[in-house]
């Protein structure tokens, strides 16, 4: 008797022991499952800038009410965008339904298989237009004829400048400035309380290497030789072209630059130029919309000049900021139907009368049919055509004096291992705009990470 | 099974999953088993790596499959300035925070060790900064104390006359070691104020009575009391500080002076290398001599306890 209810206490609680285990399994499974919810939902990540900002808090209305999907937004700085995109399309994460990439990663990762071919859909939509999309952004975000990634704007680079502080100093700008000229006159008007030129300083690829890179150009400098088959064969840091663009870029920020350049980039310059802290400022054409934009308080005071040179023809960068669809996304569907909606000229003709800039700071560069719109033609006369100019001048092909690997590309090397050489040199040359660096320390480190990195 | 063939099943032998012991060990083994998976299993994964050329699937366009390469990856850590750079650093970091922390932590238990109107709130004002997350203490000291377009240091600097400093393009490590500091001298502060609390009154009273004065009570007989919790605290903020990630990826996002071996290493791997080879093999090198020293530090902390028993 006694042996029996022992026996059947055991049982119990070995019940009790079972049910638990399998219930928590059972819990952990169920969490996991649900951790997307099934309403319809998608992730977004996109870079932190006004354009983007404007398009994350028109979502909820212009396309959220009408197509019933929401979206989730994970706004980053472009340094952060990279990691995150890279490390969740590169290994494959659910994370994101769309990514936003440029003309350096869509080819790369298109044709390593990591994205969906837009191409089909894209041609497929009548009201997306394939067609009006800028050749040049489209060839740029393109590898072998599929389109990997929509284009949301496009860009070159340009030199901005204050008309009115340019004529108080009795200097006039050309229309297609040499460096050599533009360091003369940022040095003449820069005063303390208003420096003479704005660049970029703050470490990371995209930032201080994509205009660092277009000033190494045009030097006559270049990261890396190439092989006869376009790969890289030798790191070029320590030759002596790279050292003067380095030497010229470096002292130009020092003796005219911005407060603290070591540490601004595109939003720090923004900042500066808006609250009258700089006169010149040289950067992405896109920033012209929000100079002009009609809550900007410079503007109409501002003149534009093409991309300064020294040694080429042009030197100004064309860059987009698309969005892609990784081949990890869980719902490429309904991810298409918010990049053909957020990448349409609906939405750019949308964000002219919703946004708080107005015309002038639409998303612009991605369709030729934006520079026909005429409230855009008439709220950016200053700066639209030369905007177009200088993104089909932008020297994709032939950036430099020499041949060299990752074409095309200007202000970057298109070849995976720029990414970490780019960040990782940035952050020793922005040491050398510091001041608290050498500038032939940085190169001789940097030539050793650059040749490393292509063993 | 039937309810029969289950009882005999219970009876039971010595050894069988269902004899008492086994069914006091059941319910802890699968958080036991959880724990060897999230812990054990990645890092033996990490040696295996370590001695390979894994690199990232978006950095393999030009075609390497990973293959083993031996030592390579060990040999390579010895001939790397950059990580010679970043242990040096890691060094002052800590060693600066750890010192700075417990002389800012020791000052301020003195003064919350007595009495006085608002101890309460003055006692919560301090303990405040270690509460908040590191990324938000280090975006707050970038942008609202260094930034030199809207910092308040920049603005104090400018009202007194003196010419503007880059904090943080300038002077990196001292940056990140204001932050740093900022944030565990609070940690230190209660580890010391638990020593003076823990300090008998009678002795102090009785210093006191044979005319002391209050430097001398101090430095005599408070600093030797205190000794083991200055260690305790020296220890403990080692351990913490030299992983610190967080300050530097928001203020600088890594560099000369501020790149410490977390920061290196994450730039190898995730953060843009994409070497997880070579990543793999600097996180188990920092792993052995993080070992090593651990082991050395509380050693002689040992032995100091020994020697103050025996003085």
């Amino acid at each position: 008797m006694h042996e029996a209810s022992s026996g059947s206490a055991r049982k119990r609680t070995m019940l009790i022991i079972v049910v638990l285990i399998v219930g928590a399994l059972a819990a952990v499974l169920a969490a996991t499952a649900s951790a997307r919810p099934a309403a319809k939902t998608i992730s977004v990540a996109i870079v932190a800038n006004p354009q983007m900002q404007d398009i994350a808090s028109l979502t909820p209305s212009l396309f959220t009410a009408k197509s019933g999907i929401k979206v989730k937004y994970t706004i980053l700085d472009e340094g952060k965008l990279r990691e995150v995109t890279t490390r969740d399309v590169g290994s494959g994460g659910k994370a994101f339904d769309a990514v936003m990439i440029g003309p350096y990663e869509a080819p790369q990762f298109g044709t390593a298989g990591l994205l969906h071919d837009l191409t089909p859909m894209a041609k497929a939509d009548k009201t997306y237009n394939y067609g009006d999309l800028i050749p040049a952004v489209r060839n740029a975000l393109s590898a072998k004829g599929h389109l990997y990634a929509s284009p949301f704007y496009g860009e070159s680079s340009f030199l901005m400048y204050r008309k009115d502080i340019l004529a108080k100093a009795g200097v006039s700008m050309p229309l297609h400035p040499t460096w050599d000229q533009v360091a003369t006159i940022a040095r003449k008007i820069n005063t303390p309380s208003m420096a003479g030129i704005c660049l970029r300083g703050k470490p990371g690829w995209g930032d201080l290497g994509a205009s660092f890179t277009t000033v190494l150009n045009t030097f006559g400098g270049t990261w890396w030789s190439s092989t006869p088959s376009g790969q890289p064969a030798a790191a070029q840091v320590d030759q002596p072209q790279f050292k003067t663009a380095l030497d010229f870029y470096a002292k130009l920020a020092q003796d005219a630059g911005e407060k603290d350049a070591a540490n601004s980039s595109f939003n720090e310059c923004l900042a500066a130029y808006q609250a009258g802290k700089v006169s010149m400022w040289y950067d992405a054409t896109v920033a012209a919309g929000l100079l002009e934009a009609a809550n900007s308080p410079v503007k109409g005071k501002n003149g534009y000049a093409f991309a300064p040179v020294e040694k080429t023809k042009a030197s100004g960068w064309l860059w987009t900021w698309a969005l892609a669809i990784p081949k990890s996304s869980p719902d490429p569907t309904d991810a298409w139907k918010f990049i053909s909606w957020a990448t349409s000229a609906q939405y750019i003709k949308a964000a002219g009368t919703h946004t708080k800039g107005g015309w002038p700071s639409i998303p612009p560069g991605t369709r030729v049919s934006t520079y026909a719109i005429p409230q855009y033609k008439a709220a950016a006369k200053a700066f639209a055509s030369i905007t177009l100019a200088a993104m089909k001048a932008a020297p994709i092909t032939n950036p430099g004096t020499t041949k060299r690997p990752g074409l095309p590309g200007v202000q970057y090397v298109g070849i995976p291992q720029f990414q970490d050489v780019g960040n990782r040199c940035t952050q020793l040359f922005s040491s050398v705009i510091a001041g608290s660096m050498k500038d032939s320390d940085a190169l001789s480190q940097c030539q050793e990470i650059a040749s490393q990195a292509i063993k | 099974m039937t309810a029969a063939a289950a009882d005999v099943a219970l009876k039971g032998r010595v050894g069988d999953p269902f004899s008492s012991a086994w069914r006091r060990r059941l319910p802890l083994l699968p958080a036991l088993l959880y724990s060897i998976a999230v812990t054990q299993l990645p890092f033996l994964v990490s040696i295996y790596y370590s001695f390979t050329n894994l690199k990232d699937k978006t950095q393999s366009l030009i075609p390497e499959p990973t293959k083993f390469v031996g030592i390579d990856n060990y040999k390579q850590i010895f001939s790397d300035p950059f990580f010679r750079q970043a242990v040096w650093t890691s060094v002052q970091m800590t060693v600066f925070a750890v010192v700075l922390s417990l002389v800012f932590g020791t000052l301020f238990a003195l003064l919350l060790d007595r009495k006085f109107l608002g101890q309460g709130l003055v006692r919560t004002l301090l303990i405040t900064p270690f509460l908040l997350m590191p990324v938000v203490a280090a975006l707050i000291w970038k942008q609202q104390m260094f930034s030199s377009l809207f910092g308040l240091l920049d603005k104090a600097l400018t009202f007194l006359g003196l010419s503007s400093v880059q904090f943080i393009s300038s002077h990196p490590l001292a940056s990140i070691v204001t932050v740093l500091v900022w944030q565990w001298t609070p940690f230190m502060m209660l580890i010391i104020l638990a020593g003076l609390q823990s300090q008998p009154g009678d002795i102090l009273e009785s210093a006191n009575v044979d005319g002391a004065s209050g430097f001398g009570i101090f430095r005599q007989l408070t600093l030797p009391h205190l000794r083991r919790y200055l260690e305790l605290g020296a220890l403990l903020g080692s351990i913490f500080i030299v992983q610190a990630f967080d300050a530097i990826d928001v203020m600088t996002g890594g560099g000369p002076g501020s790149t410490n071996i977390p920061y290196y290493v994450y730039q190898e791997s995730i953060g843009g290398g994409f070497r997880y080879g070579s990543a793999s093999a600097y996180a188990i090198v920092v792993v052995i001599f993080s070992i090593i020293i651990a082991t050395f530090a509380l050693r002689v902390l040992s032995s100091l306890f020994k020697d103050e028993e025996r003085a």
